[in-house]
């Protein structure tokens, strides 16, 4: 099936429920969306309009999220990573949709404490990764013990392939989106790993390729183009993408109206928007 | 919670209407209109009518079309366009009342670009140019041959969108233009505005680079929905100075229409730069 007879799949079954806007079977059927891809504290390049927590979450609020998966721009760039972490644990204890994820580098000495933490004390779902930021690729021995590790505590594995377009990135800190060329067979060796990648902007090709690989996950942060959302869960298979923002880096409505534009028909839409990640996280 | 009472990041229908949308920067083919002139550019206005339309309710569109003066790599579209210059007008008549074109002019070829401004503006129904940022037609708008292209279009009253990006990863094409290089040469014609394309891309620098040129004016479009953008520009730029664009289909109506309505600036602001700015530019306000 290509891209266009996908889309004309979309819209005719959506055309059968009798609208263009996408519907649930009941009022209550849909428990509103799972953001996975949102980050609290200050990004350091500059203020964003959505640095403040409250702010965030009220935004979320007004666009019909009810859950989001929240690290820290903190853990980025912090080394105190337990601290971040820690703090990143009170604040989303402040608001019920918040879901702390926390940050661990495995290029620090001791990172296998973090991770412990992050599972067992926090009780975080899940961990997110900067390798090119944290300077270390995922054919590194220590990425594959983290996997294992992470894997072993059930953690969710983020791993954010960029935080921003490489042409438009600071100067002083111009870091590369991270190779995925090793990710198969790290995860052939860790094959109870879950992972999910954050902000990879998808190119049919690519993706066909990552879709090989069992218990691989996608995000919409950065699936553009007015197909862009259909396009990728064609390439990737429905059960594949979660609904993610990058907020407040990126603009949440932008995120949204991406998976309005793609007119996908009612299960996939709710798939994307919810019950993946739910599956993903249970 | 209904999905069918989500508004999905959108303003109402009403809204958008009442904006009265002109997208200044309409891509469908951009780099190519297919082999036989148009059917490019036709499927992808078809892949974007339902952002651009249905959803986003745009009066205009405009985009930027090749007219055979080596703006492609292929030389036999080229010799085809020269040949049969009504296949360049097929997008106005695939969505009458609807587009807008500015022609690609290629820079590197002051004669053939003088004459094709000519044919399609002085002419018609071209309402002005778009200098690109990559491939044969491109070239450093510092260079020696703008001004005399510039005088020729100012003559005609056309506008000028120059593409150009500040790059800090990756590599830049040749011939590519920065905000910078497009302030000097609007130093030059301090009377008669110049579109920035894309804002510079790295609109932090870009914005800055332009600010204290007052003819010069930034579009919104072709990099992520950076959030703090709008708010930048209208602070230092002033609403009046900042036009829409879209970069459908390659880019998407939730990137781009988002900069705008969803940034935190008034209405007022947001009628400016989504469609009346860009009115006032063509001479139709």
């Amino acid at each position: 099936m290509n891209r266009r007879h996908f889309l004309q799949t979309s819209l005719a079954a959506t055309a059968v429920a009798g609208s263009l806007a996408p519907r649930a079977e009941s009022a209550d059927d849909f428990p509103g969306i799972l953001d996975s891809n949102v980050s609290l504290f200050r990004w350091p390049f500059r203020r964003l309009p959505l640095d403040d927590t409250e702010k965030l979450v009220k935004k979320l609020r007004s666009l019909g999220v009810t859950k989001a998966l929240a690290a820290s721009f903190e853990g980025v760039f912090h080394r105190d990573l337990d601290t971040a972490n820690a703090r990143l644990v009170a604040e989303c204890a402040r608001f019920p949709e918040l879901v702390p994820i926390g940050t661990v580098n495995p290029t620090l000495p001791g990172w296998e404490r973090d991770l412990d933490r992050c599972a067992a004390e926090f009780r975080m779902p899940g961990i997110r990764l900067f390798p090119s930021q944290q300077g270390y690729a995922l054919d590194s021995t220590l990425f594959a013990r983290l996997l294992d590790r992470a894997a072993k505590a059930g953690l969710l594995v983020q791993i954010t392939v960029t935080l921003e377009d490489v042409r438009t990135q600071p100067e002083s800190l111009v870091t590369p989106d991270v190779d995925l060329a090793p990710l198969a067979e790290a995860m052939k060796q860790a094959p109870r790993a879950r992972v999910q990648l954050l902000n990879l902007r998808p190119r049919a090709s690519q993706v066909a390729a990552l879709a090989a690989i069992p218990n691989l996950h996608f995000d919409t942060a950065r699936a553009d183009g007015s197909d862009g959302v259909a396009s990728l869960v064609e390439a990737a298979g429905r059960e594949r993408v979660l609904f993610g923002t990058h907020a407040p880096f990126l603009i949440p409505e932008a995120a949204l109206i991406r998976v309005h534009e793609s007119a996908l028909a009612p299960k996939p839409l709710h798939a994307v928007l919810r019950e993946n990640a739910e599956r993903l996280l249970s | 919670m209904d999905l069918a009472d989500f508004h999905w990041g959108l303003p109402s229908r009403e809204q958008l209407e009442g904006y009265r949308i002109w997208d200044s920067y309409f891509t469908p083919s951009h780099g190519h209109p297919g082999k036989d002139g148009y059917s490019g550019v036709l499927a992808e206005m078809d892949r974007a009518r339902r952002s651009a339309l249905e959803l986003g309710r745009f009066e205009k569109l405009c985009w930027f079309p090749h007219v055979g003066i080596g703006t492609t790599s292929d030389p036999a579209f080229e010799s085809l366009v020269r040949a049969k210059p009504e296949t360049v007008t097929k997008p106005m008549e695939y969505w009458p009342d609807r587009m807008l074109g500015m022609i690609q002019l290629n820079a590197n070829d002051v004669p053939a670009s003088l004459d094709a401004l000519d044919r399609w503006l002085r002419d018609g129904p071209m309402l002005g140019v778009y200098f690109p940022g990559g491939g044969p037609g491109a070239l450093n708008c510092a260079h020696a041959n703008f001004p005399r292209l510039v005088e020729r279009i100012i003559d005609l009253g056309g506008v000028i969108m120059q593409h150009t990006w500040f790059i800090t990863g990756g590599n830049p094409s040749p011939g590519m233009s920065t905000p910078s290089d497009l302030a000097k040469l609007a130093a030059k014609f301090p009377d008669y505005p110049f579109v920035c394309a894309h804002a510079g891309g790295e609109w932090e620098k870009g914005i800055r680079a332009v600010r204290d040129q007052p003819n010069v004016l930034a579009e919104t479009s072709g990099f992520d929905a950076t959030a703090g953008f709008l708010e930048m520009a209208v602070r230092e730029l002033g609403p009046e100075r900042i036009i829409f664009g879209s970069h459908l289909p390659s880019r998407s109506l939730g990137t781009e229409l988002a900069k705008v309505t969803a940034a935190e600036i008034d209405e007022e602001a947001k009628r400016k730069i989504l469609g009346e700015n860009f009115r006032r530019l063509l001479g139709t306000a």
